[in-house]
């Protein structure tokens, strides 16, 4: 009875799906969130007649043969890169990423991480750092000195300090991109890291081909579209529904054999 | 939808008949319905299962008369014969799926016939499931890895400066550095004939794959399964009774042939 093992592997993938779905209303408003989608594939065939197999010995070929699928797996979870809505919060050091890139943050291991949430701080030494206090690479550290910060498009920061009328340049926000940012693994707290198959980070300034450009005082918030969620939220209980149904079915027929006297 | 058992001639005396059909052959035809059956449950199970999977084709079961071993000379009169049922093949719907919008410019999904062709460890493999990806070496990659082949049968490859990709009905991917690629779109004779590998993808079982020359590419979108949840419901439900039913006649016929043995039994 394949079809009581099919009708569990459905489950178990619509499962997964209400899983990814509720990641995502979960993280509704966490800034700089993209959300996710699970995406599923056919498991493997068996041949009960292999199509083109000879079905006599005058050469004649089967047009068609007999295959019985054995369900479905997941075959990725994917993050959909789409921009999120960009809100003002007039926070000086609130910085937000319109287009491609990720800022480098160093880990308390040393490692560097990446982020597209932008809400930083300034570290009691003056160094601009995360809500977390890792730095934001290069370390860009503002003299104590200094009224006003601006930081513009492509991540020059300005500061004008006391007595002087002329901004001084203090440091460069730089961002990185990927050859495939699908590729990067998320490590929770809005972090992701380098993997071999997201390719090696290039550094660059933001507003140089490729990279997005910054935005001060703005944060970009989840793209996570709470109608779409909900729409997928019903049609994978759906779904799981006539997976279960299709149990029932099997089990019915089962107990039909069961009973045969 | 299942193969026609003809009521299995009567008793007439003196015919050779009884050398093919005995009294215990109807058990046996039902029988062959029943694991028939069976699998078409599997097959229904496995639609059901694949109704999220990108560019998944539903498979019906094709069920054929198999007629029962005749001997040479012993042909029953009148054209009574005794057929076992058989699911012969299975058959792939060639409905198109639904195309829904992703917004990921590597999506594509094929608004017309033909497969992607892909490069596997295995040889060239064939999709409907057009999620494509950037690898970290800048080719055109599948969710498991599979570069995506072009006109020529080469990976495709996009370099990290490539920004605006833009991929066109007819398959030709540029961006704003200019022309990449074209994309890689066959057909086949006989679309039955290909060999469902899973993983969404399809051997050409050895057919010549023909190019397509106007696809009917589509960006930023990817075809659904063609499976119709309503339709495999309902199939299955009518198959649950039809296999009550046929395992209520071979109870019938159980008890049948048990009255005929006490009925004979008696008579000595």
């Amino acid at each position: 009875m394949r079809s009581l093992h099919i009708a569990a592997t459905g489950m178990l993938a619509q499962q997964t799906n209400v899983e990814v779905t509720s990641n995502n209303l979960a993280n509704m408003t966490t800034t700089g969130y993209k959300r996710r989608r699970a995406e599923f594939q056919d498991l493997i065939y068996q041949n009960l007649r292999r199509v083109g197999s000879q079905s006599s010995d005058t050469g004649s070929v089967l047009p068609s043969g007999a295959q019985v699928g054995l369900g479905v797996r997941t075959a990725a979870i994917y993050r959909i890169s789409e921009q999120g809505n960009l809100q003002q919060t007039e926070n000086r050091f609130d910085l937000a990423i319109r287009g491609n890139g990720f800022f480098q943050i160093t880990m308390p291991s040393g490692e560097v991480a990446y982020t597209r949430n932008g809400t930083f701080a300034l570290s009691p030494e003056g160094t601009l750092v995360t809500a977390e206090g890792f730095v934001v690479q290069p370390g860009i550290t503002i003299p104590a000195a200094a009224r006003d910060v601006t930081i513009n498009t492509s991540g020059e920061v300005l500061a004008r300090l006391d007595g002087q009328v002329n901004p001084q340049n203090v440091g460069q926000v730089q961002t990185a991109i990927f050859p495939n940012e699908g590729g990067l693994e998320a490590v929770g707290d809005n972090l992701f890291l380098a993997t071999p198959a997201s390719g090696a980070a290039q550094a660059a300034a933001p507003g140089q081909p490729g990279h997005g450009t910054v935005m001060q005082g703005f944060i970009e918030t989840s793209n996570v579209n709470t109608v779409q969620e909900i729409t997928s939220l019903i049609t994978a209980q759906r779904a799981y529904e006539m997976n279960s149904r299709v149990i029932t079915a099997s089990d019915e027929m089962l107990s039909t054999l069961t009973r045969l006297k | 939808m299942i193969a026609s058992v003809k009521p299995p001639a009567g008793s007439p005396t003196g015919t050779p008949l009884a050398i093919h059909l005995t009294m215990d052959s109807p058990g046996y035809i039902i029988l062959s319905r029943l694991s028939s059956q069976l699998r078409a449950q599997s097959l229904a199970a496995h639609n059901l299962a694949n109704a999220d999977t990108p560019g998944f084709r539903a498979t019906r079961p094709v069920f054929a008369e198999h007629p029962a071993m005749q001997r040479a000379g012993h042909h029953p009169r009148g054209g009574r014969e005794v057929d076992y049922s058989w699911d012969r093949a299975s058959w792939r719907d060639q409905r198109q799926g639904p195309i829904t919008r992703t917004g990921n410019p590597l999506d594509v999904a094929l608004a017309g016939e033909g497969y992607f062709a892909l490069e596997t460890p295995r040889g060239e493999r064939f999709t409907r499931a057009g999620r494509f990806t950037i690898g970290a070496d800048g080719r055109l990659l599948d969710h498991a890895g599979h570069a995506v082949l072009n006109q020529a049968g080469n990976p495709i490859a996009i370099s990290p400066g490539d920004s605006n990709i833009q991929i066109r009905g007819d398959g030709s991917i540029r961006s704003d550095n200019g022309e990449i690629g074209k994309l890689r779109v066959v057909r086949f004779a006989n679309d039955q004939a290909l060999r469902a590998e899973g993983d969404r993808l399809f051997d050409a079982a050895g057919q010549q794959p023909e190019q397509v020359l106007q696809p009917g590419v589509v960006q930023g979108a990817v075809e659904g399964s063609n499976v119709q949840s309503i339709t495999e419901l309902t199939r299955m439900m009518a198959e649950v009774r039809e296999f009550q039913f046929a395992t209520q006649f071979a109870e019938r016929e159980g008890e049948r042939i048990q009255t005929a043995v006490e009925r004979i039994l008696r008579r000595r």
